[in-house]
């Protein structure tokens, strides 16, 4: 190569036919306007721009953000821990941009903003997967059948190794957003149900996809609301050949009751949509005072008696767990009353928290197992599968999407 | 450390601003105090995401100096030759070394069925910007272009300088060799530059961010109908302009604020009526440079046709590879570069005598299949997109999925068209001579629009938005 031959070249008059022309004459579309400004609009322009950056980042050194976020029902990132290798593998540099952005100041309110642009000025039908609907919030799933697959061989698998002579069944709880009347149904139950029969067969299967509609589910939660359960209890007796004892009659307005906090709650939505929405009301049907539920202690390993509507709870972070206090591994009720002697061991998640009592008058003894919390080869130490008894499993979508959640080897 | 992020904007650039106005500027007007506060703030800038790439980057940058000081000295054009190959090889090899290894064995691997093993060595951000510009001072010094730069923390606040450093433009040391020593700083430089850096995050978050995850659920879906191919399509042409275009106006509004004048990248590239029009408007600092420092010194058009097309073939397969090591970023220069010779040779001026109407058509159709080519991994793949985007191979006209996001995104897709053409840049000019009386509603305007995009920014930014930027990885 030549370079003082390229020298001479290229100071020459500049070629014109280059791989893209001449760029010289495209430059100056987009350069800032300058003489049209004041110099009050520019004085303006420069203490905006100082004040909301400069004040900002001065505000932020003053505030003491909260540990947790109530909306959000998580905890918010901490000023992440400075050495030599937290700061060499990037660690420091991602854990700060959460901690920055989780502890801004007036940030409910930013988030706020944000949904509403999104959802209004952008027009947008639904914010990150979460939508504003006529009957109320929800958020997509689409199904991952993979999962839902993987969900039935697990099924399958405590089926074959610890329910031998039980009548075994299954069926899912589509989401909500199927039934929001929406473009986009998120869940497909055909799919969900094609992708889990080849696994489980038919035989078992109880299909409650029609039993539910908009109203079944709170407006402001994921979960469904108790007193709309009838058609799906009904379902299920048909399919499971039990004698359904439907607690405190047939009329949803004359037999639900609020807890003694007037039932007042926002579901999970509001605070992931950082939207301001009507409050839900808890109803629940009472039970017979002969019903006792008794919760497993993971702690002592032992059964402690508690309330079935458990009011305290109502009050905490996650009113849902009014249900059967939330989260547990396992749960038992008894009925002394039931109309027959038969035992259901109910394996679940969320939903079956305010679809088991209504089971409860129906057999009598239910036993609840999340194996969200206990792993499936522990179950047979706490309870015993007793032959002859039914056996459910009853997932909702998030589960049927995240196959991995359930401890099954 | 990204623009478009809370450390950034409530940490790092108020910080950086308030102590770089604070330091003094001596009588004699020279800013190299001010210099010395550029370097530690972009060395800092640089080290949040890459510490270990600090030192790499600091040792190019004092070995192209000492090359460019040893350059100044040689009177002979073989020694003048030798020490530009010498700098030439240092900084290609660092950025063969570092971008392409793996490539090359990966392809050498595939051709003669080696199973040598990769090397999996992480990109240093912003490699290929900082390359080419400590290149581009190497050859205008060989050239006689520019003088010498004695100074080293000068020539390393030119190659570092954090509005730039990550993702362009492509600043050459001419543009700002007089400013390194010497440099305006203004209120009303401040204020545009301030202006110019929020419209550009407004670009970048608001636009890009928010139909790039359009982007993403459209290539994640299951759906293949002939709207999901055009959806994604618009969408990540919409997403990749307004992202890049974004960030260079970020560069050029920071730049501005602290006195500094960069080129333009962008000239509203999608009103483009031909290709070749299209390569005057995108990316223009790489363009420019690719044809000054590649296209020229190879004979440039003023060879043997055959040679030409070589030249330009050369000049795009690296245009291409600049942008990844991959074969696709290859095919989707060299697309070009037979597009470009295309429009040169067989349509001639004919394309210039179409309707604007038809030749806008013409640009943008080539335009997407170009950014099919661009972005979607395998041949094969885009291929198939290709084919849908024409009906071959599609599961339907539309389905329920993509008819739900263009309904969701319409809103977000009609102001990102819009936006991409002079209009707001029109608007802007309208609301600025409006007049009432003595009043000037612009004066008032400018800085209520300039608060709530920021505000805007800040609460999509603090609500986690999807942020990638797609240019920091070349």
């Amino acid at each position: 190569m030549n370079m003082a031959a390229e020298t001479k070249n290229t100071n020459k008059t500049p070629q014109t036919d280059t791989p893209t022309a001449t760029l010289t004459e495209a430059t100056d579309a987009v350069e800032p306007r300058t003489s049209h400004s004041s110099l009050a609009s520019t004085l303006a322009t420069v203490l905006t721009f100082a004040l909301i950056l400069g004040g900002g980042f001065i505000a932020n050194r003053i505030y003491t953000p909260p540990e947790i976020s109530l909306s959000e029902r998580r905890p918010l990132a901490t000023m992440p821990k400075l050495n030599w290798g937290t700061l060499s593998d990037g660690t420091f540099a991602a854990d700060f941009d959460k901690f920055a952005a989780d502890s801004f100041i007036g940030r409910e309110q930013l988030r706020a903003l944000k949904a509403w642009t999104v959802l209004y000025p952008f027009a947008e039908l639904d914010k990150s997967g979460l939508y504003l609907g006529d009957s109320g919030a929800g958020r997509f799933q689409n199904l991952d059948t993979d999962s839902a697959r993987k969900v039935a061989e697990k099924i399958a698998r405590v089926t074959t190794g610890y329910l031998s002579g039980l009548n075994v069944y299954w069926g899912f709880v589509p989401d909500k957003s199927i039934y929001a009347g929406r473009y986009l149904p998120g869940f497909d139950p055909a799919a969900a149900t094609a992708a889990m029969t080849p696994v489980l067969g038919s035989a078992g299967f109880v299909d409650l996809t029609d039993t539910l509609n908009a109203n079944s589910f709170y407006r402001t939660d994921l979960h469904w609301s108790q007193p709309w359960l009838r058609p799906t209890v009904e379902r299920l007796a048909e399919r499971m050949g039990f004698e359904m004892v439907w607690p405190g009659g047939s009329l949803v307005d004359s037999t639900a009751k609020l807890p003694p906090s007037a039932g007042d709650f926002q579901g999970v939505y509001p605070g992931q949509l950082a939207l301001e929405m009507d409050d839900d009301q808890m109803l629940y049907l009472p039970l017979p005072e002969s019903i006792t539920t008794h919760y497993f202690d993971t702690k002592t390993l032992t059964w402690v008696e508690g309330a079935t509507y458990d009011e305290a709870e109502f009050a905490s972070d996650d009113p849902y767990s009014f249900f059967l206090r939330g989260p547990q591994a396992l749960i038992r009720i008894e009925n002394p009353d039931a109309p027959n002697d038969k035992e259901l061991f109910l394996f679940r998640d969320s939903f079956s928290s305010s679809l088991a009592p209504l089971l409860a008058t129906s057999y009598r003894q239910i036993t609840l197992i999340d194996l969200r919390y206990i792993d499936i080869r522990l179950v047979p130490d706490y309870i015993e599968f007793t032959p002859g008894s039914d056996a459910l499993f009853l997932y909702s979508s998030q589960i049927l999407n995240s196959q991995s959640v359930l401890l099954v080897p | 450390m990204l623009f478009s992020s809370v450390p950034f904007l409530y940490w790092f650039l108020p910080l950086t601003l308030a102590v770089y106005f604070i330091t003094p500027l001596p009588a004699s007007g020279t800013t190299r105090w001010r210099n010395l506060v550029l370097l530690v703030a972009s060395f800092i800038f640089y080290a949040w995401g890459e510490p270990i790439y600090v030192a790499l980057m600091a040792a190019e940058v004092v070995a192209l100096w000492g090359i460019g000081l040893l350059l100044a000295r040689a009177t002979t054009v073989r020694a003048k030759r030798g020490w530009v190959g010498t700098a030439v090889v240092i900084a290609i090899g660092v950025l063969g070394y570092f971008k392409y290894a793996d490539f090359f064995i990966n392809s050498f691997n595939t051709a003669f069925g080696l199973s040598i093993p990769l090397l999996r060595i992480a990109l240093p951000i912003g490699i290929s910007f900082y390359t080419f510009q400590m290149l581009s001072y190497i050859f205008d010094l060989s050239a006689e272009r520019v003088t010498v730069q004695r100074n080293v923390l000068d020539f390393a606040t030119y190659v570092v300088l954090f509005p730039q450093l990550v993702a362009g433009p492509i600043v050459r040391y001419s543009d700002v060799a007089a400013q390194l020593s010497t440099r305006s700083h203004t209120l009303q430089r401040f204020a545009d530059g301030a202006t110019r850096f929020t419209v550009g995050l407004a670009k970048k978050v608001l636009i890009a961010n928010t139909i790039a995850e359009l982007a993403t659920i459209v290539a994640a879906s299951d759906e293949r109908t002939f709207l999901s191919a055009w959806l994604w399509v618009v969408a990540f042409s919409l997403q990749i302009y307004f992202d890049f275009s974004g960030y260079s106006d970020m560069a050029i509004g920071i730049g501005t604020m602290l006195g500094f004048d960069f080129p333009e990248n962008f000239n509203y590239p999608y009103i483009a009526l031909s290709i070749t029009d299209f390569w005057r408007r995108w990316h223009m600092s790489l363009s420019s440079w690719f044809r000054d420092y590649v296209y020229i010194p190879l004979g440039g058009s003023r060879v043997k046709p055959i040679r030409h097309f070589g030249n330009i073939f050369a000049v795009w397969a690296l245009t291409g590879f600049w942008h990844g090591a991959d074969w696709r970023f290859i095919a989707w220069g060299l697309y070009f570069g037979v597009v470009l010779v295309i429009e040169k040779y067989a349509f001639g001026g004919r394309l210039l005598r179409l309707p604007a109407a038809l030749a806008h058509i013409y640009t943008l159709l080539l335009i997407c299949i170009g950014w099919v080519l661009f972005e979607i991994a395998g041949f094969g793949n885009a291929a198939a997109l290709l084919g849908r985007m024409v009906g071959i191979g599609t599961a339907g006209l539309a389905g329920a999925e993509s008819l739900y996001y263009l309904r969701s995104y319409a809103v977000l897709l009609t102001l990102g068209v819009l936006g991409a053409t002079p209009l707001p840049r029109w608007i802007g000019e309208r609301i600025a001579a409006w007049r009432i009386g003595s009043f000037t509603p612009s004066a008032v305007l400018r800085p209520i629009a300039l608060a709530l995009l920021l505000l805007l920014v800040t609460a999509f930014l603090v609500d986690g938005s999807f942020n990638p930027f797609i240019y920091f990885r070349f």
